[in-house]
């Protein structure tokens, strides 16, 4: 930096630096000549007391008391929010419903399957594709998003919508919680135990599966290699439910059950797809064509229907698997909610203001 | 409830909180301070250094922004003006100004009595 000969000259110098800064409008001219004439009465005011002209060093002293051009430009700029307080609320509220709700399961569910099917076994290959992915779109929604609350702010769109509210349009007042948890697991209870009760009748009634078709069609194989870990885990859905109906004050278990259950229930389905494996000429994993009819005219036609049966519960299993993993998803969201909640609860009362 | 709720985010230190809280309670202290000083009119400078004289220390990149808004509401009348061979903006209340600072000085003497009637009772 230059010396100059005129010490005073700073001061201009230190207004330039400010104006750089501030937009140039007729307002900040107008401050800018009154810090100017500010910091010539503190020199003024100085030199009188000390019966001399200041010297650089004190001027110097008086500018950096003053503060950064930079900083000194945000205090007298205008001030202005991207997104304003009023919107604010929305805007989070609007970014997390789209990046965690729609974006995140859109891609572990979606993309990344895809991704895993045409990745050939590269799966570190696949997951890094979906991951990007996931984070430029992640990054495009959440600018888009910023952009239009932005343009929002600007035209007060939203407070004016806001203005118009009628409290005749609020929505009606929800059910308590506990109320419509326990109707919920009563629901479900009966429910289960009907499936726990069908499910144990099959093996002697596969009536019960295939109807009419039992004459033709039979239970394959893999039914009877899961039968056990499906029955074992519909009796621990049915101890769950009636633990929760007795105990209906024990949140932390009804959440942390439901996740476990979720992941026995990806476990069993992830290993009957894998023991299922690909669809094939000669390929019956779930049904089969009944022995009796080997060797009959029709065999050949029942071994299609067959087919077309095994893809069938191929494909809902598929969907049992992509439902659950977003169940077990929205489950463990809501279990860590309730524990940040429950930590937020036990917070010391000493460091709440006296 | 701004404090538990600072705390409890651990968004922001004891000192800070301070700094913060310190903040918003000179902000309304400083309008009726700068309102006061301005029954009289005077410039920038001599404002910032009557303030200053009673305690009262404002930064002129506070001070300046504080006078334009209280203009904008019609509070404060300024004018430029020729003093001493230099240019100076010169301000003072506004009769609308004059009215408000005294419902303010009303409200503030009331608050005032009813803090330290609270602070007796602790």
């Amino acid at each position: 930096m230059s010396t100059p000969k005129n010490p005073l000259e700073m001061v201009d110098r230190y207004l330039q630096a400010v104006r750089f800064w501030l937009p140039n409008t007729r307002r900040q001219e107008d401050l800018l000549a009154e810090l100017g004439e500010d910091l010539r009465s503190q020199i003024e005011d100085k030199e009188g007391e000390l019966g001399r002209a200041l010297d650089k060093d004190e001027i110097s002293e008086i500018l950096k008391r003053c503060g950064a051009p930079m900083v000194v430009a945000s205090r007298l700029g205008p001030k202005r929010q991207l997104i304003g307080p009023t919107l604010y609320p929305i805007y989070t509220f609007v970014l997390k419903m789209v990046v965690l709700w729609i974006l995140v399961p859109a891609f572990l569910f979606i993309v990344g399957l895809v991704n895993l099917a045409n990745s050939n076994g590269d799966w570190g290959k696949a997951i890094v594709a979906t991951m990007g992915g996931l984070w430029s779109a992640a990054f495009i929604a959440a600018g888009v998003i910023t952009l239009v609350f932005a343009i929002l702010e600007r035209t007060h769109a939203i407070a004016d919508i806001a203005c118009k509210w009628d409290p005749s349009s609020l929505p009606p007042l929800e059910k308590s919680e506990r109320k419509k948890s326990l109707f919920q697991t009563n629901c479900e209870l009966v429910f289960n135990i009907f499936g726990f009760v069908w499910l144990l009748l099959i093996p002697h009634h596969p009536f019960l599966v295939f109807g009419p078709a039992s004459a033709f069609l039979g239970i394959g194989p893999i039914f009877h290699d899961f039968y056990l870990p499906f029955v074992l885990l519909a009796a621990a859905v049915i101890v769950r439910l009636v633990v929760m109906l007795a105990r209906p004050q024990w949140r932390a278990f009804a959440l942390g059950s439901q996740i476990a259950q979720a992941v026995a229930t990806l476990v069993l389905v992830n290993a009957i797809l894998n023991a299922a494996g690909h669809p094939s000429a000669d390929w019956h994993p779930f049904v089969t064509v009944a022995n009796t009819l080997r060797g009959t005219d029709k065999y050949t036609q029942f071994v299609k229907i067959a087919a077309i049966v095994n893809v069938s519960i191929l494909i809902s299993f598929v969907g049992t698997w992509i439902g659950v993993s977003i169940a077990g998803s929205i489950q463990t969201w809501e279990f860590l909610k309730y524990i940040r909640k429950q930590r937020i609860s036990h917070e010391p009362a000493s460091l709440q203001v006296q | 409830m701004c404090a538990t709720y600072y705390m409890t985010n651990g968004s922001t230190g004891p000192n800070e909180l301070f700094e913060n809280l310190k903040l918003e309670l000179r902000r309304g202290c400083l309008t009726l301070a700068v309102l006061t000083q301005l029954r009289t009119e005077r410039y920038g400078y001599t404002l910032r250094k009557a303030l200053a004289d009673d305690g009262l220390e404002i930064d002129e990149g506070t001070l300046y922004p504080l006078l334009r808004r209280l203009e904008s509401q019609g509070l404060l009348v300024s004018q430029w003006r020729e003093e001493d061979k230099r240019n100076k903006r010169f301000y003072r209340l506004s009769p609308d100004g004059e009215q408000i600072l005294g419902q303010l000085l009303t409200e503030w003497q009331r608050i005032n009595e009813s803090l330290n009637k609270i602070l007796q009772e602790a």
